[in-house]
């Protein structure tokens, strides 16, 4: 599959989420859900525990089966693509558990983000996070969860994304890392548009355009413009 | 007990071991990364075996035989992946059990039907002997503990230099990340299975040589590979290596001191380490899907 030219280069939609019904077993976790995300937006999503956030991510990267509902990325379908192809195609999903992979080195993490993508340029990726240059030979389970983080986020770099779907970046991370990524996803969203889970608000508010807010799996509020994406307002979702 | 006797039964320990480490790595392996016990493991011990003999008797050559039974199982392993294991990976535990033990069923009869039940001899394609402490010992017997040790040398190699082997080490850790790197994981199981499938082979077509082929061969030695597996701690190759090893002399030394011992020494060799350490020798309890 090739990539999917033109994404994130325009200002127009980039994916568009439409009647997304997902359940997991007998369990129905999100109803239908319709969003979008327009090229070059940094779009945060919030809500409770189990309000479905993590579970929109992975339903648009393709780990989950819908029951209904389509998925376009530049209007090119993702609906029934397998997840490795979904990101072979620039859209990376970050995971929220920070499970890098801890019995190869973070070189070798790095060389597996550059498997699929041939994208071996290790420099780039690591000049957001010049931490990780002196840790290239030692184990990712080695690493504190800030650092595992970043290299999560370096590996999802490799092959250029379009499209990053962050799942919960700072949960656990102290303030200073916090603000290293607040300022590295800005720095990202030059080239890419970015979805973040995230409970953090002093972030949400610094970084995103607009917000959506879920609840029960169900999208109850978009928040689109900086008058109304603050603290005080988000913190009625949580 | 002599030390001639001793020299004979450590060498025969090995070599025994060394055939349980070759069966015992494919189903660490797919345990490993796929999450699925494989006993249809033991059906291409049998197809190695029985290609060897087949393969000996037309070209007189039993390392061609062998050669063709690594092949031939790798092909087996290869169609059973893509047929069966394919539509069921995402099932339980138990199901990839019962459904492998189906195909590993099915497959004695069909060895049945094509070479029917009575057991076959293979020659023994080196009969040298060389004297160690006193003792002669088969070389035949060395060469395979040789394999044995270049064969993990070469999936150490696999797994810790190659990119295609970093990635299932990546995916024993875990699959999804592994996915959500644009990695198609289908293809990396299809490759372990192939891997699993030839090695088991070749120990089939390695053992021919030393026992009589028989349909149910892969039977008489599941309990032994699986406790294997279980000491060595589920998806560790190294591990996989030092319990085979640690069977195989369970096995021949116990059969020297009190021969029932050869049965039940293993049994409480695993319950005893898995009393110590429950995930094995070299099992990693961070093992998840």
């Amino acid at each position: 599959m090739p990539p999917l030219d033109g994404m994130a280069t325009g200002t127009g939609e980039l994916l568009a989420v439409t009647g997304l019904n997902v359940s997991y077993g007998e369990s129905k976790v999100l109803f239908d859900v319709n969003l979008h995300i327009g090229a070059n937006e940094i779009v945060a999503c919030v809500g409770r525990n189990g309000a479905g956030k993590s579970t929109l991510l992975k339903s648009i990267a393709g780990f989950l089966k819908l029951n209904s509902g389509t998925v376009t990325c530049n209007r090119v379908n993702l609906v029934g693509r397998m997840s490795y192809d979904i990101a072979k195609m620039g859209i990376k999903y970050v995971p929220q558990d920070k499970k890098v992979f801890s019995d190869l080195t973070v070189q070798e993490n790095l060389e597996l983000g550059s498997y699929a993508t041939k994208d071996y340029n290790w420099d780039r990726v690591t000049d957001y996070f010049p931490k990780l240059k002196a840790l290239m030979e030692r184990k990712a389970g080695f690493l504190s969860g800030g650092e595992r983080q970043m290299l999560m986020i370096a590996r999802a770099l490799l092959g250029h994304p379009k499209l990053l779907l962050i799942d919960e970046p700072t949960e656990g991370l102290a303030p200073s890392i916090v603000s290293h990524l607040r300022e590295v996803f800005r720095e990202l969203n030059k080239a890419a548009a970015l979805v973040i889970v995230e409970q953090n608000l002093p972030l949400v508010c610094a970084i995103a355009n607009r917000v959506y807010a879920l609840k029960e799996g169900r999208i109850v509020a978009e928040l689109a413009d900086a008058a109304s994406i603050r603290a005080d307002v988000c913190e009625k979702y949580l | 007990m002599s030390a001639q006797l001793l020299t004979s039964g450590v060498i025969f320990g090995l070599s025994i071991g060394s055939i349980f480490f070759l069966m015992a790595i494919g189903l660490s392996l797919c345990f490993g990364l796929m999450r699925i016990i494989s006993l249809d493991q033991l059906l291409y011990y049998s197809v190695g075996a029985y290609l060897t003999y087949s393969l000996t008797l037309v070209t007189g050559n039993v390392w061609l035989g062998v050669l063709g039974g690594v092949v031939v199982a790798g092909i087996v392993s290869f169609a059973v992946e893509r047929l069966i294991f394919r539509r069921i990976y995402e099932r339980e535990l138990t199901f990839s059990m019962i459904t492998s033990f189906g195909v590993l069923i099915g497959g004695i009869g069909v060895i049945k039907f094509f070479w029917g039940v009575v057991p076959r001899p293979v020659p023994v394609p080196l009969m040298a002997q060389i004297d160690i402490i006193g003792t002669e010992v088969p070389v035949y017997r060395l060469i395979v503990v040789a394999i044995a040790f270049l064969v993990y040398a070469g999936i150490w190699l696999f797994l810790n230099r190659t990119i295609t082997g970093k990635a299932i080490r990546a995916g024993i850790e875990n699959v999804e990340h592994v996915e959500g790197l644009g990695i198609n994981v289908s293809r990396l199981f299809t490759i372990t299975f192939i891997i699993a499938g030839a090695l088991s082979g070749l120990a089939g077509g390695l053992h021919a040589p030393l026992i009589m082929v028989d349909p149910s061969m892969g039977l008489e030695v599941l309990a032994f590979v699986f406790m294997v597996v279980i000491i060595g701690g589920l998806g560790s190759i190294k591990g996989t290596l030092i319990s085979a090893f640690i069977v195989g002399q369970v096995v021949s030394l116990g059969s020297l001191i009190y021969a029932p011992l050869a049965q039940m020494a293993p049994f409480a060799i695993m319950l005893l380490i898995l009393l110590v350490k429950p995930t094995g020798l070299y099992g990693s309890p961070l093992l998840k899907r």
